[in-house]
């Protein structure tokens, strides 16, 4: 019994966490119990060979990746071509690539766009033309990160979305495969935020109820059901309901879309 | 400013001070996962999963919590979701972790690295919770009280897990050693 609780501290002294007195009782234990001195010896040669692996280190282009989720992410929040038109952020220019050549252009326009509306002039066909093409940039380059390898990547493109001044059918159509199909459950979650722009469609709010039972990660199915709720849309209740009864689901999931169905109840 | 004071101010809406625990952390991460993993390009992923959940769950941080102890908890989530997708076993690779010491003699070098290489096998060959929580307490220098924190569980409880799945790591390694010697 006193070795086994001896042999318990043996990490935090080869980490030398051990206190003091501690430390001392293990010592004195070690003096008399040769078992005790053997295990010590074999666990030390295993924490200093971990100690001894290499550490890789992480590629420096992550940190350029983190800063352009964090840049889309607040771009998102801020509400359109405001955030677009506005000078380029000196990390921006240093990063290469298609993405940054469409943003580029994006800026472009955007910059043109910005001047012509600060003229005195009403609208103009000009100005019509060139939002037209900031629109279609913006379609393009939000499509394109969709459909990117790397979930942060995609992540981007479901950020990105949110600059979209006019609801897109091809957009539409991208964040709700990525809602149903995507790999990674931060681009669910994401997408399924984003696709919230798109519900006053029907078709659109139907398929979120469809997605509810396809869904395998509780996160997803929550998020969703909150979107339903905050639809309001009756259509989707027998979904709730379905998911509220099913027996395979998460526990809090199942709760949580009883108390969707209550609320949706209550406000109807 | 310490981290805490940081991600209050990030919770509070000044979102880009992300990047500054992006900075002092992702390097950690970056290990833990790669631990987890064995894979570079995916402990990279969830590196930034880590870090986009921790943008947009910032109002869940609670004043008060040490943000390592929180962030290993977002990362532990990430990595569950991860290893629910993909169910594979962990493939140590074998190039690019070479041992340090370029001073040895190149015998002694040779046989570093096969110890190496032995041990890695041992550690991808532990399961899961055990590997995680040596990682945590070898690797990432977390203490007790603060894996505690992050498996949810009482300082004890971590003390002997650590020690028991040394000593389960101590039996794999010994064993490979044997099977390599004979």
């Amino acid at each position: 019994m006193i070795c086994e609780r001896v042999r318990e501290q043996i990490p935090e002294c080869l980490a030398g966490r051990l206190e003091s007195a501690a430390r001392e009782r293990l010592v004195a234990h070690l003096e008399t119990c040769p078992a005790c001195r053997a295990e010590l010896a074999e666990l030390n040669a295993v924490w200093r060979g971990l100690g001894s692996l290499p550490e890789l280190e992480p590629d420096p282009a992550m940190r350029a990746r983190f800063l352009e989720v964090l840049e889309a992410y607040q771009a998102g929040r801020a509400s359109g071509l405001g955030q677009v038109v506005g000078p380029p952020h000196p990390r921006w220019l240093a990063r290469a690539g298609w993405p940054a050549a469409l943003s580029f252009a994006l800026l472009v326009v955007g910059v043109f766009l910005g001047h012509y509306a600060t003229q005195p002039r009403g609208a103009s066909p000009e100005i019509a033309q060139l939002q037209g093409q900031v629109e279609s940039l913006r379609q393009l380059v939000t499509l394109s990160l969709l459909q990117e390898q790397s979930p942060s990547s995609r992540l981007r493109g479901v950020t990105y979305s949110y600059q979209m001044a006019q609801p897109d059918a091809q957009v539409e159509q991208a964040l709700l495969y990525a809602v149903n199909h995507d790999a990674n459950v931060n681009v669910r979650l994401s997408a399924v935020d984003a696709i919230e722009k798109y519900a006053a469609n029907p078709r659109i709010r139907r398929a979120l109820a469809d997605a509810l039972p396809v869904q395998d990660s509780p996160l997803v199915q929550i998020a969703l059901v909150d979107l339903l709720v905050q639809l309001n849309d009756k259509e989707t209740a027998p979904a709730l309901r379905k998911l509220a009864q099913d027996a395979q689901a998460d526990n809090q999931v199942r709760q949580h879309a009883g108390w969707a169905i209550q609320r949706m109840e209550v406000s109807q | 400013m310490d981290d805490e004071q940081v991600m209050l101010n990030v919770r509070a809406g000044d979102l880009g001070k992300l990047e500054l625990l992006f900075d002092r952390h992702h390097r950690a991460l970056f290990r833990y996962f790669l631990h987890l993993t064995s894979n570079r390009a995916v402990s990279e992923d969830l590196v930034q999963e880590v870090f986009f959940r921790i943008l947009k769950y910032r109002h869940t941080y609670q004043p008060g919590t040490r943000f390592c102890a929180w962030m290993f908890q977002v990362g532990r989530n990430v990595h569950m979701d991860h290893a629910v997708r993909h169910r594979a076993e962990v493939a140590m690779p074998e190039r690019g972790w070479d041992v340090r010491s370029p001073d040895m003699p190149p015998d002694r070098q040779a046989q570093s690295r096969q110890e190496a290489a032995l041990l890695r096998r041992a550690l991808a060959a532990m399961p899961p919770e055990k590997r995680e929580v040596l990682v945590m307490s070898r690797f990432l220098d977390l203490k007790y009280e603060e894996i505690a924190s992050v498996l949810k569980c009482e300082t004890g409880a971590v003390k002997v897990r650590v020690y028991r799945a040394l000593r389960e790591l101590s039996d794999r390694f010994f064993a490979l050693c044997g099977e390599r010697a004979s």
